[in-house]
């Protein structure tokens, strides 16, 4: 059995995924074959946006709670951007590998990944980072693998 | 690399595309990786089949994530705008 992929998920792909059921974000997310992982910060950043945006915020709570694991950032906001700046392009996403470095996930899941420096930190951090739908094409690509061995 | 003026391409089009033997694409058609359609004798393979060889994706994965990026400059919008107050 092939074993469950943990991936840490940006907030832009948790949000597509409210907004469209047939867009890669979505399929990725009722997928069996990932453990999704988000952080503390990302959980308040979520609430406020998703309101913002006028989407139902009960599906989020609801979508957070049965499929994610919370990972907790322990360090403060000046520390994160002090250890973290080097791995983005924009220091407002600083956070987001702060939470890649807490939960160490095998892959990181964005849509925005030119304003991450993702060689960086997959030489540091040992995490992949993919769009939704390259992901996917990966998870397809295991899934057919194993069916062949 | 793939003519996107062309819809479907010949077996031997397609071997040259994916630099395989042409027995090695209908043996594919018949395992049904590669989605083809018989017509009379021959075969045809839509572009769409081959949409991974220029895309790196599936052609459902790759309008999956069309479907997700329309969206995308409102959410990025909002994420940013609340990152930088934060």
């Amino acid at each position: 059995m092939t074993s469950r992929l943990e991936v840490f998920f940006d907030s832009d792909v948790i949000i597509s995924s409210l907004i469209s059921n047939k867009g890669a974000a979505y399929l990725l997310l009722n997928t069996t074959a990932v453990k999704p992982i988000v952080s503390d910060i990302q959980k308040e950043e979520l609430v406020i946006v998703v309101k913002r945006l006028g989407l139902d915020i009960k599906r989020l709570n609801t979508l957070i709670e049965k499929k994610f694991r919370v990972a907790k950032i322990v360090v403060s906001k000046p520390e994160i951007n002090k250890r973290f700046l080097k791995y983005v392009l924009d220091p407002n996403d600083a956070h987001v590998v702060a939470g890649i470095a807490a939960s160490k996930p095998s892959f990181f899941v964005s849509y925005n990944l030119r304003h991450f420096k993702i060689d960086k930190i997959k030489a540091d951090f040992k995490a992949i980072s993919l769009t939704p739908a390259q992901l996917l094409q990966y998870i397809r690509l295991k899934r057919n693998r194993s069916l062949v061995s | 690399m793939t003519d996107t003026t062309l819809i479907a391409y010949t077996p031997e089009q397609t071997a040259k595309i994916l630099q395989l033997s042409k027995n090695t694409v209908y043996e594919l058609i018949a395992k049904g990786e590669i989605i083809a359609k018989r017509i009379g004798k021959v075969y045809r393979i839509p572009a769409k089949s081959l949409s991974f060889v220029s895309t790196g994706l599936d052609s459902d994965l790759l309008e999956a994530d069309q479907a997700d990026r329309k969206n995308l400059s409102l959410i990025q919008k909002e994420l940013s705008t609340f990152r930088a107050k934060s």
